[in-house]
């Protein structure tokens, strides 16, 4: 044992003292607590997720018998997954799951209903059906509702009349074919209605999407409607539109409806309509908790949407406190 | 053995027990009172955890030794797994198929030339006689294997011409050949572009990272898509061992992580190759005047670590069941990282790899430990940060080297001391004197 060793040691001591004192000790565990519910979020860096985590940490807040353990994905598969062995290790009461894919979180969900533990899932399915339910909005109802307001505001159904510009979200994404399909149910009905781009992804991404729209305004003399999948893509095309100092002359239609998003936007008069795409943060908790104690939960639960324009968007901001 | 001797040099096995103590000492208990973190069921998670990172680290730590860098791994993964997933799903798949074949073909071609080469290189050595028992023994092994080798790699050539019928023929392992085919083409490209045009290692696989996300996303289709591989679709039994535990406990991309350790460790401290790999990252161009072919090593290694990155999409594929081009999307820098803590030095030369597994379990350890304690999970990407320089810190230095460095006076007198009884490089003291540090 050298003078350098003993010093290494010292060093070593010193460092597990310190982390060991600032780690919670594992006996303080919350006894007080009835069930112990963990939540594996995929990321938390878009701002629907994080309006789904606040949502979420609200409904807990009217649990007192509820501990709510929140991980992050940090938008990586490999992650979600270790998260949620965490979790089974752990051995949760009950486990909620919004996963980043479908196909790489089957295997760790499978896991845990194995282990015995109820599986909810939100937001995006997984290739199993032996969970206990899954709770998500429908994109493709969303979708439907957008092609409907869009054929309304361009002269009705069989007049109208007018050129789209669709932003489409992520390429390889459901929810955006989903946006995308409802969208046309109704769009594709009116032979007066040409679409101008041909599937160009704005990847969900405000600047990408003013990209896409600064070249479309350069290609298209004319554009009457711009729907994008998404509040902030339509938004950024808005800002092209401004900076173009044509904005005027078109509506726009955006998704998800966050409050400090969307329908700040709407209420701005900068974007005409947005459909709300409802967290399954609140809804997911409340059926966690009903079921834990003890009674009959649906396989299944679809949450509705809503048209939110200049009429109600100053109405909801003040709900949501803002 | 050697394993516990390589730790005691390297010093590391201070970081990771420090890392083990505080995980055992501070685990929450589960209700019914067993401490998880030492539970065999989460131990083993955290080995399965660690095991892409750590087989892409594997090879990222030879690349550093001869002074290099491989940015391109995590690319690399990702058309791996993109052409992977896309066999296993859809035989004869097009892109896939376009990619994998010249692959394979032109893989197995180095492989054995490299292995004729060697091969008449010792029968004309031998003949000349100019070898003692030792090397003809050594050569001996080299002209055996390197050629049964190449004779695999012309099968597999072979038989992925036929690649529908492989898949319906030889179930899937001919095909989770192709991947670690592509990914060992592209870096055999990356080692020759940096060899060859004489560029910096940093700029050349930075570029290879970009060129081979494009790549991967245009194989995938238009849409970027994840490709899902469902269990029978093409995947049978062979693809599923590939993420079973083996003997019901030990997670099968934990048992290719530890192999890869063993044997390119084994390479790297017993071989010729292995030798020159250090003396290339100690002094390229002292290497180059005493006969060693640096060129040729160093392709090798980046040629290695596209394999490893090929490996690792294999296992990639069979755990989540699908390939994607956002696949390994930042795990270039973890696998630095955990080479880094292994106690390698950027500079090359100097580290091995048993440090590199060190590294990459404190790494795999740290974030499950934060994980368990269900820390907020930014306030987790801080606390590892500092703890991976402390980790780095107490490894690296001791308390006098820090404190002469702030030179306290009775501390530098005594630093001053040992330096001078050590054989060492000089202290950071004396250099910052000699650079015009004020005198005492």
């Amino acid at each position: 044992m050298k003078r350098r060793d003993i010093m290494k040691l010292t060093a070593v001591a010193a460092v597990l003292a310190t982390t060991t004192a600032l780690l919670p000790a594992g006996e303080v565990m919350a006894q007080e607590k009835k069930w112990r519910i963990g939540f594996s979020q995929a990321t938390t860096i878009e701002p629907w997720r994080a309006q789904f985590n606040k949502d979420i940490i609200a409904e807990a807040a009217k649990h007192p018998e509820v501990e709510l353990i929140i991980t992050d994905g940090e938008d990586k598969t490999e992650k979600q997954v270790a998260d949620v062995e965490n979790l089974i290790r752990q051995e949760v009461d009950a486990l909620l799951v919004s996963p980043k894919e479908s196909a790489g979180l089957t295997g760790v969900v499978q896991q845990a209903i194995d282990a015995k533990i109820p599986v909810f899932v939100l937001d995006r399915n997984v290739d199993t059906d032996q969970y206990t339910q899954f709770v998500g909005g429908d994109n493709k109802l969303i979708g439907r509702a957008a092609g409907e307001y869009a054929v309304e505001l361009l002269g009705g159904k069989g007049k109208a009349q007018g050129n789209i510009v669709e932003i489409w979200g992520g390429m390889g994404t459901q929810p955006a074919h989903d946006r995308h399909d409802g969208f046309h149910e109704f769009t594709d009905k009116e032979p007066g209605i040409k679409h101008l781009l041909d599937q160009q992804s704005g990847d969900w991404k405000q600047d990408q999407a003013y990209n896409i729209m600064a070249t479309a305004l350069r290609n298209n003399e004319k554009i009457d409607l711009v729907y994008g999948h998404n509040d902030p893509m339509a938004y950024g095309a808005y800002l092209a539109a401004k900076d173009a100092g044509r904005e005027k002359e078109m509506k726009f239609i955006g998704i998800d409806a966050l409050p400090n998003e969307g329908v700040t936007w709407v209420n701005n008069g900068e974007l005409t309509a947005t459909f709300l795409y409802a967290t399954p943060g609140a809804e997911g908790l409340r059926q966690a908790v009903k079921f834990l104690n003890g009674e009959k939960v649906e396989k299944t639960v679809t949450l509705d949407t809503m048209k939110v324009t200049k009429e109600n968007a100053a109405e909801i901001l003040k709900e949501k406190g803002l | 053995m050697t394993l516990l001797k390589a730790l005691s040099r390297t010093k590391l096995y201070w970081g990771l027990i420090a890392i083990f103590l505080i995980g055992v000492l501070s685990s929450p208990m589960t209700s019914s009172g067993r401490n998880i973190f030492l539970s065999s069921g989460n131990l083993l998670d955290v080995l399965r955890q660690v095991s892409t990172t750590g087989l892409v680290a594997t090879g990222m730590t030879a690349v550093i030794l001869t002074g290099g860098i491989d940015l391109s791994v995590g690319s690399l993964m990702a058309i791996c797994s993109v052409v992977c997933a896309m066999l296993l799903t859809v035989p004869g798949e097009t892109p896939a198929v376009f990619l994998g074949l010249p692959a394979v073909g032109l893989a197995s071609l180095l492989i054995g030339a490299v292995a004729v080469r060697f091969a008449f290189l010792n029968i004309e050595k031998s003949r000349a006689g100019e070898n003692s028992i030792r090397d003809v023994h050594l050569d001996r092994t080299r002209g055996t294997v390197l050629p049964a080798l190449a004779g695999v790699g012309l099968c597999v050539l072979v038989l992925s011409f036929l690649l529908p019928q492989v898949q319906t023929k030889f179930g899937v392992l001919g095909v989770l050949l192709v991947a670690p085919a592509v990914g060992l083409l592209f870096g055999a490209i990356n080692g020759a572009i940096i060899v060859v045009g004489r560029l910096q290692p940093f700029i050349v696989t930075l570029a290879m990272m970009v060129t081979a996300l494009g790549i991967a996303r245009l194989t995938a289709g238009q849409n970027n898509a994840v490709l899902p591989v469902y269990t029978g679709s093409n995947a049978t039994a062979d693809f599923d061992m590939l993420r079973q535990l083996v003997f019901g406990i030990v997670p099968m991309p934990g048992i290719f992580f530890i192999a890869a350790i063993l044997i390119y460790g084994a390479v790297l401290r017993f071989t010729p190759f292995g030798r020159y790999v250090y003396a290339i990252g100690g002094n390229e161009e002292a290497a180059r005047l005493s006969g060693i072919n640096a060129g040729r090593v160093k392709i090798a290694t980046y040629a290695i670590s596209g394999l490893l990155a090929g490996i690792a999409a294999v296992l990639y594929v069979a755990q989540y069941r699908q390939g994607k081009p956002d696949a390994g999307a930042g795990l270039e820098l973890d696998a630095i990282a955990a080479v880094v803590i292994g106690g390698t030095s950027l500079m090359g030369g100097r580290g091995s790899l048993a440090g590199t597994f060190c590294g990459v379990l404190i790494f795999g350890l740290l974030s499950n430990i934060l994980q368990l304690h269900n820390i907020n999970s930014n306030l987790q990407l801080v606390l590892k940060g500092v703890i991976i320089i402390g980790t780095v810190l107490v490894q690296e230095r001791n308390a006098y080297d820090i404190l002469a460095h702030l030179r306290l006076p009775h501390t530098s007198r005594r630093a001053a001391e040992r330096e001078t009884s050590a054989e060492k490089r000089p202290s950071r003291e004396t250099l910052s004197l000699t650079m015009g540090g004020k005198e005492e």
